[in-house]
């Protein structure tokens, strides 16, 4: 484990809130995202920041190439130094992880994060026809496939070995809505107000691919968010309040989902194969098989041992997931450690995972209610955990603003393809 | 319109005007040339599109920062949204493995066999990725399977990518081809009343006239006649949910019955 040179801090966010559509287009979200944050952080200048690294996933979906120079240009930073990153649903996580890298090797001292992403120039079809093509083109994309499939499989053969049911799926639907009526940027509450949902929705709402219904889908959005991240020397100029950077993992697994089945650089899980039922042929590769996250679960690994981490349910105070559906949540509880194999339902089930419980989980909503415009959904996670860290919720969400007392301590994930790459940030205050 | 006609036609015929084909590989011999004539057909239809702006609309919305309710206080602005099109034909190399996919036209299935550990792969992989292995070759070690496997998982689907929706509702999954150690997304051609993880099957090939070389040539069917369930099976075992399952597919078939005129019914298929 390297040992940090100096300590990084996420300074702030600025928001342009997340919709199904927007008449400005991705270069002016970002400087309206870009504005917020100047009002976040009043003592920063242009000249304070040293390089850009920016976060946005795909050239397709509005078929422009190095949409990061537009970018550049348009908030005036096009005389910095400037980086792209892109790996999937992972991008925000990454672009916030290589920018951690960069400063904190003492590269540089102050990194602008902008991400953005506008999914919505093309029918839902064709968004996901091009999304799709993030999976392996000639093997997993012919054969009518898309990532609500792909995901859907993977938690079809998890509920077969572990036994959760679509109520559990449903539960986490329920939370993570409700949860989102109580963010005043999100996208279900611009579309569908603050009513709260119940499970009777869920079983009303129409069934995507089996297990997923509607409401378990990530929904496609168009938004964009700015980070502002320092060295611990520049920190106090821009908040008061800095969440510091104290554990990053990155992990990655297959392209292809069907080849875990003998996923030779995870041979070190075979003790697990006890789980298996007798009915199921088990694989050479017990863990992670098609069922659960094994680049989360050593990303997990990674960041818990750089922060000192050893019980992440006991350590951690609130938990911000990369969740497109709902099961990817419910296997991330087993992947990251707080609680073991097939124990996930409990999860659920006993409140673990809701505001009040021990260990509340996506209290932004999330990807399926909140947004997902896929290179800023980390970002604004990131900014919502930074609120609850300098106990801000309130302030930048209304009354109504689901703080955790006294947070500590928050940990987020970002999650490409499916499961093909990963990653994970413990996050701290002082 | 009638003049945006005209001015399309013209760059359509641009495209089209014959000229010899682009050959990066003109250096070596095509031994089979089942492109050509498709290429000179598609060519000028997937650039259709020619980045001409087809059309606009003015959207009257919300804008700026802050937060939903903010936004949709302020006058709307009046934004201008164009329509533009456009795309390309791709030649793409299947690589070393390009002996599969001709395997798929003859209606046989391969993997390839690692000399070093053994591993067989179905999808095929040139190389090894057992990193003891260190890239092995593989790519001359060929093993033929047997057209029957086991259901490693599977979906119901309802809603597909642009290129599937016409199909719908399917389920695909990945099979365990007998035999190999990797599977293999394919179509499963069975009703979700009888699709479960472990279930045995048998894999068929389309008509050998319609197979094109990809994994479309290809699906599965229960090996075994009008099994029933296991009493654990996953979708099964609730009614309520197969229940739902059920309603949805019906709903499925509606919905494209009424958007293409396509009846994907079982009775029409057959499954
Ligand atoms: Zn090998």
């Amino acid at each position: 484990m390297p040992k940090p040179n100096r300590r990084v801090a996420i300074c702030g966010g600025g928001i342009f809130r997340p919709d199904l559509w927007h008449g400005e287009n991705a270069e002016e979200g970002v400087a309206t995202a870009y504005q917020d944050l100047l009002r976040q952080c009043p003592n920063l200048e242009p000249d304070d920041i040293d390089a850009v690294m920016m976060s946005y996933f795909s050239d397709h979906l509005n078929q422009q190439l190095c949409m990061g120079w537009i970018i550049q240009d348009y908030l005036g930073l096009h005389n910095k130094p400037g980086y792209r990153v892109e790996s999937g649903g992972s991008t925000p996580l990454d672009a916030l992880i290589n920018a951690y890298y960069l400063i904190q090797s003492g590269f540089f001292d102050v990194i602008l994060i902008p991400g953005w992403e506008w999914m919505c120039e093309v029918d839902v079809a064709s968004t996901n026809e091009m999304i799709a093509s993030a999976a392996d083109t000639d093997w997993d994309f012919p054969v009518g496939g898309y990532y609500n499939a792909y995901y859907a499989a993977m938690e079809v053969r998890h509920m077969q070995l572990y036994g959760e049911t679509c109520e559990d799926l449903g539960r986490i639907a329920v939370k993570n809505h409700n949860n989102s009526t109580h963010i005043p940027f999100s996208q279900w509450l611009s579309q569908h107000g603050t009513a709260p949902i119940t499970l009777e929705d869920y079983w009303k709402s129409r069934l995507v691919c089996w297990p997923y219904r509607v409401l378990n889908n990530a929904v496609m959005s168009e938004g964009a968010c700015c980070i502002l991240m320092a060295a611990e020397e520049k920190v106090n100029r821009f908040t008061d309040t800095p969440m510091w950077i104290t554990g990053v993992g990155l992990g990655t697994d297959s392209m292809r989902p069907g080849d875990r089945t003998v996923d030779f650089v995870y041979a070190g899980f075979k003790d697990e194969a006890k789980i298996y039922p007798d009915f199921v042929k088990i694989p050479k590769t017990p863990y992670p098989d098609m069922a659960n996250f094994a680049s989360l679960h050593v990303a997990a690994k990674r960041a818990y041992a750089q922060a000192g981490i050893t019980n992440p349910l006991k350590e951690i105070d609130l938990m911000e997931l990369f969740t497109p559906y709902d099961g990817v949540e419910l296997c991330l509880y087993e992947d990251l450690g707080l609680c073991g194999r097939g124990e996930g339902k409990y999860m659920i089930r006993e409140g673990i995972v809701e505001y009040g419980g021990e260990c509340p989980v996506l209290l932004s909503g999330g990807l399926t209610s909140t947004g997902h415009p896929v290179g800023a959904t980390t970002l604004y996670y990131t900014t919502f955990l930074y609120w609850q860290l300098a106990g801000k919720v309130k302030e930048m969400c209304g009354p109504d603003g689901l703080q955790v007392p006294n947070a500590k301590r928050a940990l987020i994930t970002g999650h490409g393809g499916t499961g093909c790459q990963g990653g994970v940030i413990i996050f701290e205050r002082d | 319109m009638e003049e945006e006609k005209g001015l399309t036609e013209i760059k359509l015929k641009v495209r089209s005007v014959k000229r010899e084909r682009e050959r990066k590989y003109r250096d070596y011999p095509a031994v089979v040339d089942k492109s050509t004539a498709a290429h000179d057909f598609w060519e000028p239809i997937v650039h259709l599109g020619l980045w001409d702006i087809k059309g606009h609309q003015i959207v009257k919305g919300p804008w700026g920062g802050g937060t939903v309710e903010q936004a949709k206080k302020r006058a709307p602005k009046e934004f201008m949204v164009i329509d533009r099109a456009s795309f390309a034909l791709y030649s793409h190399s299947y690589g070393l493995v390009s002996p599969f996919f001709r395997g798929l036209l003859e209606g046989k299935l391969m993997g390839t066999k690692c000399p070093k550990c053994g591993t067989v792969y179905c999808p095929p992989r040139a190389h090894c990725w057992n990193p003891q292995c260190k890239v092995a070759d593989c790519f001359d070690n060929w093993v033929d399977l047997p057209s029957a496997g086991i259901i490693h998982t599977f979906t119901v689907q309802c809603l597909a990518a642009a290129p599937f929706e016409h199909m719908l509702p399917f389920s695909m999954g990945w099979v365990q081809v007998d035999g190999a150690d990797t599977t293999l997304s394919m179509l499963l051609h069975i009703r979700p009343k009888e699709l479960f993880i472990g279930k045995k099957v048998n894999i068929e090939f389309m008509p050998k006239e319609s197979r094109k070389g990809d994994l479309m040539d290809l699906y599965a069917v229960a090996a075994i006649q009008d099994e029933k369930p296991p009493e654990w099976a996953c979708l099964q075992k609730d009614p309520k949910e197969m229940e739902s399952v059920e309603n949805s597919t019906k709903a499925t078939l509606e919905f494209i019955k009424n958007r293409y005129g396509i009846d994907n019914s079982p009775e029409t298929r057959g499954w």
